[in-house]
């Protein structure tokens, strides 16, 4: 039934059809924007969350991912976790001993064996992927084969190791491939100011090894007979300098990526100093990062970064 | 009617109000009428709506409930992890592993644990028991079984719709709490409580069961010790009896004993050369390990006061200082004993009840721990003995005694709270995360004293690394410390972080102490609260330090053994500071008495002053005259008087800003304390030593403190039986008459961890009086009761006490058969086998629980409501589109945001609109040939409105002639005349005619416009083509055109009778 003026209702029925089709539209694009959530930042994954079950963390501070693309996580209930490239947990098991403290660095060797820093046993302990012991070395003391705070462990090409320790001995050991201590460098000052808590090392391609002088916000690079041969960095905020870099670890491309611990980003930097790129800014959400302790760089060029006040790992691509 | 209530799914608070559904068929008839205008679908469809908004309204008036039934069924188990069963905890949780391999998907477990408190383990949740096997968290406080409160808390976490079930795994041997009472609430709550019962018997098992000593004694007398020793099996073993300590010598026969089977009883009589507590130690060991079990019970321990002269203890840090006091009193011939603090032993509450009054000499609080220091104000408190304080550098504020339970019952307070200017102390606090156990929860605790410790007039901040925004930064800013209550709430929200070095928060604590807040302190000291792993500060931060003269004192937090020590030693020695590695958290509370005390430094005034005699009334100066000047003292320590009108200060030292307390005395509780702020007699106080009244005075303060004990003829009995201890009192005046209608005022016992446990005597006899108390602790429970005549008339203190040597866990030698059985019996519960295969405990044979909400506000808001909006569109809107509308939106308004669809995943909400449009669309559809040709209508009406206007026109001027002359000559043929208008006109039935033309006449004139219009016909004709024109409606009117021609013909007619009148 249709009544009044036609022309008057005609114009109601316009504006009433136009008014639902109005309607219609914004609740199809409201219900499409949500069905469309791309992660920011180009993160693929996430997982961990705080815990003590299988696949969780308790302030979790080393990260490091085999040739194969398997990850380990250390975090700071002293447990070793093993997951797949997806994040799927795969197998765990605990430091032996955590009353004194627990591990802040984790190394995978090319052969396959998982070094790990005991950082407050003053030792380096050696497993294989499934979680056994084969070996430690190291002891406490500022001599020959001690360590005082073991932070993290890099292998060359020759198999030879270095260990970064800090308080009041920051330096850097080598070690013979049977795991015999060669020698110490980095206690001379670097541009006058001697290492301050060496927390990552790394040896590059080219066989250059590169320390994150954490507490200097700067990174050293050494010829592995501990001869200097420069730095760069600083403490700051703009690209190029650093706070507290915690975290560091070689691209595909023989780039240097660096987690900052107080900078609460990645930054990757070309050998020869240059910022290439920063990524991430303090928070919760995917693509923010809470005090990020350490990264590495996994198969398929996947990022993933320990996302260490939040408890989990952030998978990216960059 | 109850049956068909039970199939409902919803039920009504206040049924009463459902009568107004009555009015539902009134209403129906009443609108009948009143919605005659509407057509008939719009009409039963008002009738509808309205109807139900008036059942909605009866329903919402009447509280309507949701009602969930359900079958499933919940079970918390409960398991029994006391002492007396740790042998069973395998067992248990097997038996729980193993039953739960049964449970039905929808049904859900819940486990508690229990011994001395309840612990929730595992939520009633659905798929079994889920702790992994041996992790059940180590259970403290073992030695007690608190069933009733695992009975409550297991009721407490039942889910409210589910049927309830308790399996309740215990030796039933409980010793805390009433469990028969818990049971019988679960009965009311229809909750059965199945019982799997733990087994066992302890044959080999040797305990003490008690041990008596008297009440009182004298000096001199031979005090018989009686003990009651009980075996299942006989035994041989030792005897050791200790008095005081030390082993009392006994005959051989006593020492090595045989035990028979059940009780033996072994009485020793131990001679008593002292005043003061006798404590009674006793001890068993069997010959044969193996013959005994428990090893907590084999000992025994009773105490005995001895009446003696009053005797007074003065800690002195100093004791050379303050011999010149010892020897002023005892000339006065007060008792008085001197020790050092350093080689104070014993120190309790029994040993503080041997003297009638302490006197604290210039003794820092960092001397005491916190258990002493509850003493001593339990001692004043509760037991009625006196305290006196005097000043020096470790006396009051300046001694660390800031907020601790000693200045709670002194009648000066030690914070400065007046304003006055005073050297103000600065402390900045660094914390970092520790990598032990609960460190950052110990670091906070330290944070937390040190702010009770340090006067509202100085400075604190707190400086940690924190996360966010990432950095060091001031978590506490440096400022007053005046509201510690803020500053320890923000302490605890702190979130301490992982600190990368030293050097940035200390640089960043020295700013504040030399350029900022705390640049005025006199005092600047730091605290590093660390496990020493932050990166060491830089040689040239020291020297800043050194040279700001800030000092930094160090913490390792480790219990000695995983601290970085050497560093964090570094940062105290080259600063000036103390670095501490207490080996457990006990020692950290003094050391923050010890370190907080750098900054009261200024608390002290070391320069001589007369003290002003000022409350001259006070009994404390008896002797003294009112105008006396009093001899010189050479400094003090600053106090506040407490604002207590019982507080009287009688010597105050008087300045340009403010008088400072020098004497002042109160009676806190039971007892009564006396603070002197000066001191240090041979430095400040040489003068007063040479002064004659010097010893007169301090013999009238100290007696003024001393307890008051009653005399003897007041008889006292203790006896622990179970958990309760019964006090009873018999009383004798001097002529052996008893003495009836006594009033125990302020009767509070101390329990061991000094909790105040109050006591009511009622008289049970002549002259005899009983009170009761529970004692849930093993230690010692020390009462001071305060005893007054029928008149009011204070007859002096009974002090009395009892030793719990263990808790009667360790007694328990069987299991308690008969409460298992009665709980099982109280609830209907059953008895189980122990077999997981056998026991069904999810057996479904309890009544279905009923779960109901009100849910009358969401009725109201969303079918009430919308249901009215949609009764006033069906009524207001006339065009069916638009009420199919109304109803589309409303409905996804309620599915959205009603039903809460809008939250739900994206499908929930597509299917709201899907739902809503097909509603809109059913009811468009209805119309939809209408609407179609409305719109068909329209467009063609649109598309050739211009090229026929002008072509409607002209056929509307050619049939107006056309019509015009036709009806002149019907006027002819009708034979009417101009000069017959009037008379016409004044007859109604000759004026409607006028107006009318007949049928013929309106049908031609509607036809000639619908064929001027174009051929096109109006919705009108629509209308007039559906509905089959009836006979009756003929006459009366067809079709607005017929309405419309009439009032043209008689619009005519009218104006030519008008002409007509004008001609004549």
């Amino acid at each position: 039934m249709v009544v009044g003026n036609p022309a008057r209702a005609q114009r109601r029925h316009w504006t009433v059809r136009t008014a639902l089709a109005a309607w219609v539209a914004i609740i199809g694009l409201c219900a499409g924007c949500e069905s469309e959530s791309t992660s920011p930042a180009g993160v693929v994954g996430v997982f961990g969350g705080v815990g003590l079950g299988p696949g969780d963390f308790s302030y979790p501070r080393a990260i490091a991912a085999e040739p194969g693309g398997c990850v380990f996580v250390v975090d700071k209930a002293g447990r070793v976790q093993r997951f797949n490239p997806e994040g799927q947990y795969e197998t765990g098991w605990r430091m032996p001993l955590i009353e004194s403290g627990k591990p802040i660095g984790l190394t995978v060797h090319p052969d396959g064996r998982i070094f790990i820093a005991d950082t407050h046993y003053s030792r380096v302990m050696v497993y294989d992927r499934d979680g056994n012991l084969l070996t430690s070395f190291g002891k406490p003391g500022i001599g020959d084969g001690e360590f005082q705070l073991p932070t993290d462990v890099a292998v060359d090409a020759e198999g030879f190791l270095y260990v970064s320790e800090y308080y009041g001995n920051d330096r850097i050991t080598k070690w013979s491939p049977d795991l015999q201590f060669v020698g110490a460098f980095g206690t001379e000052p670097v541009d006058g100011v001697p290492l301050r808590r060496p927390a990552a090392v790394v040896v590059d391609r080219e066989q250059t090894l590169w320390v994150a002088d954490a507490c200097n916000h700067r990174l050293v690079h050494f010829t592995r007979d501990g001869e200097v041969l420069g730095r760069f960095g600083g403490f700051g905020s703009e690209p190029g300098r650093m706070r507290y870099p915690y975290g560091l670890c070689l691209t595909p491309r023989d780039e240097l990526l660096v987690s900052e611990y107080e900078g609460n980003r990645l930054q990757w930097f070309s050998r020869d100093g240059r910022s290439l790129r920063v990524w991430g800014k303090p928070g919760r959400a995917p693509g923010e990062l809470n005090a990020p302790w350490s990264v590495c760089c996994g198969a398929n060029g996947r990022v993933y970064v320990l996302d260490s006040l939040n408890s989990r790992v952030q998978i990216f691509k960059p | 009617m109850s049956g068909l209530a039970l199939a409902l799914p919803f039920s009504f608070d206040e049924p009463r109000w459902l009568w107004l559904a009555a009015l539902v068929p009134v209403l129906a008839l009443a609108s009948w009428r009143s919605l005659a205008g509407l057509d008939p679908v719009r009409r039963v469809l008002a009738l509808a709506l309205r109807g139900m908004v008036v059942l909605l309204l009866a329903a919402c008036l009447a509280r309507v409930q949701s009602v969930r039934r359900s079958d499933d069924l919940t079970v918390m188990f409960l398991l029994d992890r006391s002492y007396s069963v740790h042998e069973t905890e395998q067992q248990q949780e097997d038996y729980l592993r193993g039953v739960c391999e049964q449970v039905p998907p929808q049904d859900r477990v819940g486990v508690i644990d229990f011994a001395r408190h309840a612990h929730l383990q595992q939520l009633p949740m659905r798929g079994g028991y889920f702790l992994p096997p041996g992790r059940l968290p180590q259970m403290p406080g073992t030695d007690r079984t608190d069933l009733a409160a695992a009975l409550r808390l297991a009721m407490a976490m039942f889910p409210h719709d589910t049927a309830k079930r308790v399996v309740l795994l215990s030796d039933g041997n409980a010793n805390l709490g009433d469990a028969l009472s818990e049971a019988r609430r679960a009965q009311a709550d229809g909750i059965p409580i199945d019982v799997m019962p733990l087994w066992y018997r302890r044959g080999n098992e040797v305990y003490f069961e008690r041990m008596i000593a008297p009440t009182y004694a004298e000096e001199g007398e031979m005090v018989p010790v009686r003990m009651v020793i009980h075996t299942g099996k006989p035994v041989s073993g030792s005897l050791t009896v200790y008095q005081n300590g030390q082993p009392l010598p006994l005959p051989p026969e006593q020492t090595h004993v045989t035990l028979s089977a059940g009780s033996n009883t072994f009485y020793v009589r131990a001679p008593v050369t002292s005043t003061g507590a006798q404590r009674f130690e006793a001890g068993f060991r069997p010959d044969d390990d193996n013959a005994d079990t428990v090893p907590f019970n084999n000992s025994g321990s009773a105490f005995t006061f001895v009446a003696g002269p009053s005797r007074v203890l003065l800690v002195s840090q100093d004791p050379p200082m303050d011999a010149p006091l010892v020897e002023a009193l005892q000339r006065e011939r007060v008792s008085v004993e001197l020790q050092s603090v350093d080689k104070l032993e014993d120190f309790d509450l029994l040993r503080l009840a041997d003297y009638a009054s302490v006197i604290l000499a210039n003794v820092a609080a960092a001397s005491f721990t916190d258990q002493q220091m509850k003493d001593m104000a339990s001692y004043v408190r509760d037991l009625g003995g006196g305290l006196i304080m005097l000043g020096g550098e470790e006396g009051f504020g300046a001694g660390g005694w800031i907020s601790t339970p000693v200045e709670e019952v002194m009648p000066v307070s030690f914070e400065i709270k007046h304003k006055r200017v005073i050297p103000r102390g600065a402390l900045v606090l660094i914390m970092h995360s520790c990598e032990v156990p609960r460190g950052n929860f110990w670091g906070k605790e330290m944070a937390k004293k040190s702010v009770d410790t340090i006067s509202s007039q100085d400075y604190l901040g707190v400086v940690a690394y924190s996360y966010s925004p990432g950095g060091v930064s001031w978590e506490v800013p440096l400022d007053l410390c005046t509201n510690k209550v803020a500053v320890k709430s923000k302490i605890d929200r702190m979130q301490i972080g992982d600190m990368p070095d030293f050097d940035t928060a200390m640089r960043l604590g020295l700013q504040a102490l030399t350029t900022g807040r705390g640049r005025d302190a006199a005092q600047k000291h730091m605290i590093i609260i660390s496990d020493g792993d932050p990166s060491p500060p830089s040689p040239r931060l020291i020297t800043e330090f050194k040279d700001a003269k800030v000092t930094v004192s160090t913490i390792g937090i480790g219990w000695g053994a995983h601290v970085m020590t050497v560093p964090l030693s570094n940062i105290a020695t080259q600063t000036g500071g103390k670095f501490y590695a207490p080996r457990s958290p006990r020692e950290l509370p003094q050391i923050f008495v010890k370190e907080s005390k750098v900054v009261r430094r200024p608390l002290i005034v070391d320069e001589p002053f007369t003290p002003r005699l000022h409350h001259v009334n006070s009994e404390l100066l008896a002797g003294i005259d009112a105008g006396e000047t009093l001899p010189p003292l050479g400094g003090m320590v600053l106090t506040s008087p407490k604002e207590n009108p019982n507080v009287q200060i009688p010597m105050l030292r008087a300045t340009d800003d403010g008088n400072d307390p020098v004497l002042a005395h109160w009676q806190c509780e039971l007892g009564k304390t006396v603070a002197f702020t000066s001191g240090r007699w041979l430095k400040w106080g040489a003068p007063w030593v040479e002064w004659p009244k010097f010893s007169k005075l301090w013999a009238q303060i100290v007696r003024w403190t001393l307890r008051q004990d009653v005399p003897a003829n007041f008889d006292t009995f203790t006896r622990l039986e179970g958990n309760r201890v019964r006090v009873v009192v018999d009383a004798l005046d001097k002529d052996a008459d008893y003495l009836n209608f006594l009033q125990f005022g302020r009767s509070t016992v101390v329990g061991p961890d000094n909790t105040r446990i109050p006591i009511e005597f009622h008289q049970t006899g002549p002259g005899h009086y009983e009170a009761q108390f529970e004692a849930d602790r093993p230690g010692q429970y020390l009462a001071a009761l305060d005893v007054h005549d029928a008149h009011g008339k204070s007859l002096g203190t009974i002090r009395t006490g009892l030793s719990v040597p263990f808790s009667p866990e360790y007694r328990d030698l069987q299991t308690n058969e008969a409460l298992l059985r009665q709980l099982a019996q109280v609830t209907g519960g059953r008895w189980l086998a122990g077999v997981p295969a056998q026991d069904d405990v999810f057996s479904h044979d309890l009544p279905p629980t009923e779960a109901k909400r009100p849910v009358w506000d969401w009725v109201l808001a969303w079918l009430l409501l919308p249901l009215f909006l949609l009764d006033v569109a069906v009524r207001r809107l006339a065009s069916w589109l638009a009420w199919s509308i109304a109803v589309e939106l409303v409905l996804l308004v309620v599915l959205l945001f009603g039903v809460g669809m809008a939250y739900g995943p994206w499908y929930e909400k597509v299917g709201a609109l899907v739902v809503a449009e097909l509603a809109g669309w059913a009811i468009r559809f209805r119309y939809v040939p209408g609407v179609v040709e409305f719109l068909t209508h329209s467009v063609v009406v649109l598309a050739h409105a211009g090229e026929r206007s002008a072509a409607s026109l002209q056929r509307l001027k050619t049939k107006r002639q056309r019509v015009r002359e036709g009806l002149e000559a019907k006027d002819e043929v009708a034979g009417r005349g101009p000069a017959t208008a009037e008379p016409e006109a004044r007859d109604p039935a000759l004026a409607r005619r006028r107006f009318d033309v007949g049928d013929a006449g309106a049908r031609q004139a509607a036809e000639d416009l619908h064929e001027a219009l174009g051929g096109a016909r109006t919705a009108g004709d629509w209308q007039e083509k559906r509905r089959a024109p009836a006979p009756a409606d003929k006459g009366e009117g067809a079709g607005d055109e017929d309405v419309t021609s009439r009032l043209l013909r008689a619009k005519r007619r009218a104006r030519r009778d008008m002409d007509d009148r004008k001609d004549e």
